[in-house]
């Protein structure tokens, strides 16, 4: 079924929008419509307002001014239960299931089958929920516990809770984010199949190439505002057109990196062996070297780091610094030893969200200084105010508590604490997940200052035009081992894709 | 048909990780060991004797470990439970029936837990700070029924203790196991336990999922308070007299019960048959004690220690995962 988008009643129709938070405007005068059937794409910078506007949708979030009509009527504020009663549904990009509840009763909370006495039909429910899955081809164990999913597992539970209700508009906030290649593009055909259903989707998303690819109106929005809404039913709108609205400038998709001297081996990695079972890793990384890790998500790249770092136990393996045997068994001998990790979940292993811009960056730095008694605000604020202005962290000051950041300025603090700690071999778990276009160009800059000053480098990247600008040299995880290593002038997509999927060529 | 093999599999294989069956096993190598040293203590009256014991304890436990699942706490329960008692008791000493003091008293812990409830969840106050404030009030408020001294039953109550079934299950046991029977069955299979599972797994989700929250929450422990207004009818048929500051330490007992049997602070874990399990352990240990002739003294030491030991056996797992 083709929608005609011209000339459809909008099903849901935001007019005048305006959101105020303490202090912060997040939204002014959005007016934004969706119509029956239509995969509408939302996109901006992190920070520019989209989850907020898709929050107000939701009603976890009462506008400060504006109205929402749907089918027509109009509503000033919606909650979450009036929201869903009207056929909204929203997947979340953070995790909103129960860890300890299996995927059939996840997909029924609040909406439980019942036989007469108030008793839940589980077999119904499991039944209702085999029949969705093969409807849309998904598969996934119904009957595992949310905790013990993969993310990928626990994003298809989400979609699948959405269509069970039998909504009316589905919002998907980063559905593809956490996922590979192939889970990715199952998700965008099961969007697909869902807006021949009638069903009408807003599609949040980072990856443009996938937006383009799979939108009948593409909206733009920045600061808070409506930049643009393109007519993409034809596929084509130019995603440079877009990144500019996006950021207000143009933006090269290949970050252009700035050649470094690459001196002796400096990092060593030697028989690393996770367990007795899995393979044994070994890789060097050279002074000034930027050295760059793809692998698909389960392929065990993030494991590797993890074990480097001292963060989860290895079962043999030695780590050298400079032809020194390094001896780490938990995160504080990494430490010492000069080691930074910047995890891939700022939020919950890199930040103390309570905390202060100042207190995140001095976490680590501070244990390795002389110790007072006392913090000394005034002396450390002036220490960490040119880390802050380097890195051009946007924060009213240094005491804000990291909560109140953007994701961009988050991750910029995870790293200002590292280079206040004044480390000497740098691992990036993917540096720029999640975090807009003009925030991730500054990181680049950064990590390319950081192998010019002589540190040694190990990125790893799910972001292939990433990968492929930064890296000196990439190897490529799958299933725990290192499967090949490339070479500057080896390095292509295609080669990389092929290794890391395991793909045999033929010919 | 497909449908239920795949689910009783399921069920098994998640068994054999089961805490309950950890603790079932303790549980019978400790009969088994015991009844070798002291045959006095498999016998049926012994048997009787232990669930005669932990009757009380058995009921808050059950409350406790629906509050606990349910994210929530109440640390009011032992106060709240001699409340009630004091009422009943109060009401037959001034030749009240005896229908009217039940009843009166199991509305009195009811209404109880519905302000902790009502406070809890519009406040979204920390249950744990709330109720060990209510828990003052309700003392409080028995001592100014009952004065320092003792309330007597004149065995009015008896009947708990001496209507019994096959000849060995009294009806005090009879009701703990209902209860345990009917929050199996209230958790596990009926809609509104398992949204208060829900509940405590992740409260924002059961928000955003459209249940009402607060009204759950608020239900959740009235139904508590009313279960624990039964455990005080027992409390006082068991000893035919009450006094005020006779269920501090009750709430306490409970706690450390549930979390024996694998419910934890963090809510949505956890269940019922393995905090009773847990109830029925701390039963056994204690019985045990006394027939092997444990001076009291160290007895409170071996209770303690055994407490510590089986928390930090049931967290292992969970150690080595964070690790």
């Amino acid at each position: 079924m083709s929608v005609d988008t011209t000339n459809t009643v909008p099903l849901i129709k935001m007019q005048g929008i305006i959101k105020e938070f303490p202090g912060v405007r997040a939204l002014s005068n959005i007016t934004f419509d969706v119509k029956k059937g239509e995969v509408h794409c939302l996109v901006g910078e992190n920070g520019a307002g989209k989850s907020t506007l898709m929050k107000i949708l939701s009603g976890a979030y009462t506008p400060t001014a504006g109205s929402i009509f749907i089918n027509g009527k109009e509503y000033s504020a919606l909650t979450p239960a009036l929201s869903q009663e009207l056929g909204i549904d929203i997947v979340y990009q953070e995790n909103d299931l129960v860890p300890t509840m299996n995927a059939v009763e996840n997909i029924f909370v609040g909406k439980e089958i019942t036989k007469p006495g108030g008793f839940v039909d589980f077999k119904a429910m499991l039944t209702k929920v085999e029949n969705l899955m093969e409807q849309y081809r998904i598969h996934i164990d119904p009957l595992q516990t949310i905790e013990k999913m993969s993310v990928a597992d626990q994003q298809f539970v989400k979609i699948l809770k959405a269509l069970m209700k039998e909504s009316k508009l589905l919002i998907m906030d980063e559905p593809t984010s956490m996922f590979n290649v192939e889970d990715a593009e199952k998700v965008l055909s099961l969007v697909r199949n869902i807006s021949e259903k009638g069903i009408s989707i807003i599609y949040i998303s980072h990856f443009l190439k996938e937006v383009v690819q799979i939108a009948d109106r593409i909206t733009v929005i920045r600061d808070g505002s409506v930049i643009r809404t393109y007519d993409n039913s034809s596929k084509n709108v130019s995603i440079n057109d877009i990144t500019n609205d996006m950021v207000g400038r143009p933006v090269d998709m290949f970050y252009q990196k700035e050649p470094c001297n690459i001196g002796d081996i400096m990092f060593e990695v030697k028989d690393l062996k996770l367990t007795k079972e899995s393979p044994s890793v070994s890789f060097s990384v050279r002074k000034g070297e930027i050295l760059g890790v793809f692998g698909m998500v389960g392929s065990g790249r993030t494991e590797i780091m993890r074990a480097i770092s001292g963060a989860d136990r290895r079962y043999s393996g030695d780590f050298y610094l400079n032809g020194q045997k390094l001896n780490i068994k938990n995160p504080r001998d990494s430490i010492k030893a000069g080691i930074a990790h910047i995890t891939e979940d700022r939020q919950r292993l890199g930040l103390t969200l309570n905390l202060s811009v100042l207190e995140n960056i001095l976490m680590v730095g501070l244990q390795n200084m002389k110790r007072s008694l006392f913090y000394d605000y005034k002396r450390m604020g002036a220490d960490v105010e040119p880390i802050v202005k380097k890195l051009r962290i946007k924060t009213p000051s240094v005491m804000q508590q990291v909560l109140y950041l953007s994701g961009g300025n988050q991750q910029k603090v995870v790293l200002g604490k590292w280079l206040y700690a004044n480390q000497s071999v740098y691992i990036f778990d993917e540096p720029t997940r999640g975090i807009d276009v003009g925030a991730k160009a500054e990181f680049y800059k950064q990590i390319t200052e950081l192998a010019h000053a002589g540190n040694c480098i190990i990125m790893v990247s799910s972001d292939m035009p990433e990968l492929i600008s930064m890296s000196d040299r990439v190897l490529v995880v799958r299933d725990g081992a290192i499967k090949c290593e490339l070479t500057k002038e080896e390095i292509n997509e295609q080669t990389i894709i092929k290794e890391a999927l395991g793909v045999k060529e033929h010919e | 048909m497909n449908n239920s093999k795949k689910i009783s599999l399921y069920k098994t294989k998640a068994l054999l990780k089961d805490q309950r069956i950890l603790l079932g096993l303790v549980i019978v190598l400790l009969i088994v060991v015991v009844g070798c040293i002291n045959s006095k203590f498999v016998r049926l009256s012994n048997i009787t004797a232990i669930f005669q014991q932990i009757s009380v304890l058995g009921i808050l436990t059950m409350a406790m470990a629906m509050l606990l699942i349910s994210g929530g706490i109440d640390l009011s329960i032992g106060n709240m439970m001699v409340l009630s008692g004091v009422l009943v008791g109060t009401i037959i000493t001034n030749g009240g029936s005896l229908s009217v003091a039940i009843i009166a008293g199991i509305a009195v812990s009811t209404v109880c837990g519905l302000v902790n409830g009502i406070i809890i969840a519009k406040s979204k106050c920390m249950p744990l700070i709330i109720t060990l404030g209510t828990s003052q009030i309700f003392f409080g408020i028995s001592l100014l029924i009952a004065g320092g001294s003792f309330i007597n039953f004149q065995k009015k109550l008896d009947f708990m203790r001496t209507i019994q079934l096959f000849n060995f299950l009294p009806l005090m046991v009879i009701f703990m196991l209902i209860i345990v029977l009917i929050m199996y069955l209230l958790l596990n299979k009926t809609k509104f336990g398992r949204r208060i599972v829900a509940i405590g797994g992740n409260e924002k989700n059961a928000y955003l999922s459209g249940i009402k929250v607060d009204l759950y929450k608020i239900i959740t422990y009235s139904i508590s308070g009313a279960i624990v207004g039964l455990a005080g009818l027992i409390f006082a048929a068991r000893l035919n007299a009450i006094t005020a500051n006779a269920g501090s330490g009750y709430e306490l007992d409970a706690l450390v019960a549930a979390v024996i049997g694998g419910v934890t602070f963090e809510g949505g874990r956890g269940t019922v048959l393995g905090a009773f399990l847990g109830c029925l352990l701390t039963g056994i240990i204690s019985n045990a004690l006394d027939i092997l002739g444990v001076h009291a003294y160290i007895k409170i030491v071996i209770t303690g220690l055994i407490i510590v030991t089986a928390v930090v056996l049931s967290n292992i797992e969970n150690a080595r995962k964070k690790q």
